[in-house]
């Protein structure tokens, strides 16, 4: 019977042991990434390298910038800040994280695996006002953009503190923060403020490594090209950096671009995305607020990161195109809301490079759909980002306020808001 | 509480082994635990039925009492007379809980609260038994060897479908060292060729290739190229996925000592439909041509209703067929689907008769039933493509 | 009695071949289909009297000439 069993079960384990080994073993390096492959990397907004580590570790180490945004970052015109860095040959280079759906959250956890590198660095963080709906990110979203490596990195690393618990608890919240039981358990210590214990942790060390190595191995799986499209746009730029002419290409590109529909929204996308189904949303955003929104909290987790990383960066808050915003009914009263109770926020903890475009009145070509920069809007925020990164690199002096957490900040609405000072 | 979707993750399959270990070193010693597996099995069926699904706890928990007492009571009935109406009433109240699941959507516009996963494959189970119960078949049964049939965890949520008798006398008697070894090694491989099939291959097919040809073909529009290419993508994809999800189904009751009948024997190199549909989701169109079919021309031709045999059977597979698109749900492409096949079938009825007669004139070596298996693959793919609801999504939806 | 099932089966499959192989699976080289063996069903209780119900028909025991034999012998 026992060489029955051994022919039954003895591939098995042996596949596990090894299984165990291949991944639990610190053996696997990539060595580094080719000058090329970092450039495509940069552009690809790829999802598995925002939820990994070893390329964007490699990235910061040099001379790229973290970009933070969402879907904005993907609409590669030729006035895009990444491509105006590299046309220009300018000390850094964007490297661009996020798509469609990440928020703060997942930006937050996405710097767990590599707050090391990020020490003492730049970075730009593009903040939708989008985000800050009433449930405040979607599960399904959050799922696209968090990876296990990027939880076990930030249990294993993370203080007990206000800010620990709220994000242990938000983690909680969605399924596949709590898909690994074991996990589940260290993070409900975490949202309670105990000690893991030392079995819990060596689990947890071997996960890592385990997760290490699968980064490792395919992270770079499945990468989006679009190297050739920026170097297209690159072309379309002037040879030397001027303003002037810079307004000149971006007004044409959008002239060329739009033209087919009453709100100044690109072609391409009127086609697909609005031309069947605009007249159903007239007058349907009149009810939109973005002023209560667990969001808030949610993007307070991404300062303290900030500050624990003594990073200096730029927030960017974009406008929504007005003539959407009118045929819509999105309240102008509650974005000003929205804008002031953010910058409230920032100021008040000593965040102050803050790009607000909130309020730019109606300029052509500024965005390129109905929520995201294009053309001359990019260039706007160029105006800003060029500047801050080619300035000195002064040691920030934030002051952290926990209040930020609490349920009365992330619903504080209304005369609330007006009442700021 | 915690709520786990059979087979679907590891932490699942990590469970079953744990909670198996003891049942199979019970079999490996001549012993079957019978106590401990019900306990297994309640755990099992809590996990999936339970938390998040309670809803669907209940309805199963309901349907179960409501089949177990109209099997029993018919049985009862069965023993003292055999009125031939009685035992429809039987088999339509057998049904009806499936048909007031899916006929309510239609009338309310809101799912039903009735259902639960595999609450079609246990009405099977059901009819089945009330079938065989008419024909005497059935000499002795309890009601608690109906709930255990009914209720065997592992093929709960989606076949094979199992029969009363054959399940019995499976569970009656403990396998001898030498078979139940034999079965333990099926299990495993069959378990280990699932994950093959379901997460790597139906993975490949269905999560990372079917979206981008997806996506190609409705921007194409139309008949294109892209859309060839969805029908043969989707077509691997149901295959690999409800194969793999059979091979845990089966593997696991071999574990547990059970022959559970298998669903899949390579269907793909089937040379006509006929073949196929032995082939193909086997337990199903095994339950259809015994319970429907067989008895449809056995009932024609006893009553002689009908005198052409080739009649009876083109009318018998056109029954069989629009009962199963039905089955798969009420729209459009199901039923499609089911005439097709039905449509099918008679016409290779009809070839394989001109085959018969004719048998010196026509040629029969390798290229042929290449061909025939090339033929029969992509008429096969077709159905799936018209079973997709592709085709409903690209020319009708707006 | 073998006499009159061998009849049936060559009747029904329009071959010989069920007299000449004994053991010839009777479904897999595909002589009979179920539209068959309802027939044959029928047939045996027309021809010998004995009254098989479609669920007693369990195909792994009647796929040989052999075993139908067997089946109906035992049966009567």
């Amino acid at each position: 019977m026992k060489k029955e069993l051994f022919k039954i079960f003895g591939p098995l384990i042996c596949a596990f042991l090894l299984l165990g080994i291949f991944l639990g073993l610190p053996l696997f390096n990539r060595g580094k990434i080719s000058k090329e492959k970092m450039r495509e990397i940069s552009y690809s907004q790829s999802t598995n390298i925002f939820k990994g580590r070893y390329v964007k570790n490699q990235a910061f180490s040099g001379k790229y910038v973290p970009f933070f945004g969402s879907s904005e970052l993907s609409r590669l015109d030729a006035l895009h800040p990444s491509i105006l860095a590299e046309k220009y040959h300018r000390n850094y280079q964007p490297f661009l994280l996020g798509n469609a759906g990440s928020q703060s959250l997942a930006h937050f956890y996405s710097m767990q695996p590599v707050n090391s590198a990020l020490h003492g660095k730049k970075a730009v963080f593009i903040i939708s006002p989008q985000w800050f709906v009433k449930d405040g990110t979607n599960a399904e979203a959050f799922s696209l953009y968090y990876s296990n490596l990027e939880g076990v990195n930030w249990i294993l690393n993370s203080k007990d503190s206000r800010a620990t618990r709220y994000a242990a608890s938000r983690l909680l919240a969605m399924p596949t923060g709590s898909s690994d039981e074991l996990m589940k358990m260290a993070l409900k210590k975490k949202e309670k403020g105990k000690p893991l214990g030392k079995t819990l942790r060596w689990y947890l060390e071997y996960r890592r490594n385990a997760l290490e190595n699968e980064d490792h191995l395919f992270s770079m799986f499945k990468l989006n090209d679009r190297t050739q499209k920026v170097d297209r746009a690159m072309k379309k730029l002037p040879e030397r950096y001027s303003v002037g002419k810079l307004d000149a290409v971006a007004t044409k590109l959008g002239e060329n671009a739009t033209g087919n529909n009453p709100f100044d929204v690109s072609k391409k996308f009127w086609n697909k995305r609005l031309k069947g189904s605009y007249k159903e949303l007239k007058g349907k955003q009149a009810d939109y607020d973005y002023t209560q929104s667990p969001e808030f909290a949610d993007f307070q987790l991404v300062l303290q990161q900030f500050k624990d990383n003594n990073m200096d960066v730029m927030f960017i808050i974009p406008p929504v195109n007005r003539k959407w915003m009118e045929y819509t009914g999105l309240s102008q009263k509650m974005l000003d809301r929205f804008d002031k109770k953010i910058i409230y926020q920032l100021h008040s903890q000593g965040f102050n490079n803050i790009c607000d475009m909130t309020n730019v009145k109606e300029e052509p070509y500024f965005m390129q759909d109905t929520i995201h920069l294009g053309w001359r809007g990019w260039l706007a925020a160029d105006t800003y980002i060029s500047p801050f990164m080619a300035s000195k690199f002064e040691a920030p002096h934030y002051k952290m306020n926990d209040m930020f957490y609490s349920k009365g900040w992330q619903n504080l609405s209304g005369s609330g808001i007006d009442d700021l000072k | 509480m915690i709520n786990l979707q059979p087979y679907q993750n590891p932490t699942y399959f990590v469970l079953l082994a744990v909670a198996l270990l003891p049942l199979a070193i019970g079999l490996l010693y001549g012993k079957r635990f019978k106590v401990y597996e019900m306990i297994v099995s309640f755990a099992f069926l809590l996990l999936t039925f339970g938390g998040v699904k309670l809803n669907e706890g209940l309805a199963l928990l309901g349907y179960v009492i409501f089949e177990t007492l109209l099997v029993c009571g018919y049985h009862a009935y069965r023993k003292k007379q055999n009125s031939g109406y009685v035992f429809v009433l039987a088999v339509v109240l057998a049904i009806a809980p499936l048909l007031i699941f899916k006929l309510t959507p239609f009338v309310t516009g809101k799912p039903s609260i009735l259902g639960f996963l595999g609450i079609s494959y246990l009405t099977f189970k059901v009819v089945g038994t009330v079938m065989e119960t008419r024909d005497g078949m059935i000499k002795e049964l309890k009601w608690y060897h109906v709930l255990h049939f009914l209720l065997f965890f592992p093929t709960i949520s989606s076949g094979p479908i199992d029969r009363y008798r054959r399940f019995r006398k499976d569970y009656e008697k403990v396998p001898s060292r030498e078979k139940y070894l034999e079965l333990l090694g099926k299990g495993v491989w069959n378990i280990f060729l699932g994950f093959f099939y379901k997460f790597i291959l139906a993975y490949a097919f269905g999560t990372l290739i079917l979206p981008v040809v997806s996506k190609y073909a409705l921007g194409h529009g139309g008949i294109s190229w892209w859309l060839v290419a969805y029908m043969y993508v989707y077509a691997m994809d149901l295959f690999f996925d409800f194969a793999g999800y059979s091979l845990f189904a089966v593997g696991i009751s071999y574990i547990m000592g059970v022959e559970t009948p298998v669903n899949f024997n390579k269907p793909f190199i089937s040379k006509n439909i006929k073949e196929f549909w032995n082939r193909w989701h086997m337990s199903l169109s095994f339950w259809f041509r015994d319970y429907i079919y067989m008895r449809f021309v056995f009932f024609i031709m006893k009553n002689k209703l009908m005198k052409n045999r080739v009649h009876i059977a083109s009318v018998g597979y056109l029954l069989l067929f629009l009962i199963m698109g039905f089955w798969h749900g009420l729209t459009w492409y199901y039923i499609v689907y089911g005439l097709y096949h039905a449509c099918a079938i008679i016409l290779c009825d009809a070839w394989l008769r001109f085959k018969k007669k004719h048998k010196d004139k026509l040629p029969h070596n390798k290229f042929t039933e290449c061909l025939a298996i090339f033929v029969t693959f992509n008429v096969v793919c077709f159905s799936f493509l018209i079973f997709s609801g592709f085709l409903d999504t690209l020319f009708f939806a707006k | 009695m073998k006499d009159t099932v061998l009849g049936i089966l060559e009747d029904l499959t329009g071959s010989d071949e069920v007299s000449k192989d004994l053991d010839v699976n009777l479904f897999e080289t595909g002589l009979l289909d179920s539209m068959a063996t309802v027939q044959l069903l029928l047939e045996l209780q027309a021809q010998c009297g004995i009254d098989v119900p479609v669920s007693e028909f369990e195909r792994s025991e009647w796929d040989t000439p052999n075993k139908i034999i067997a089946k109906v012998e035992s049966m009567q």
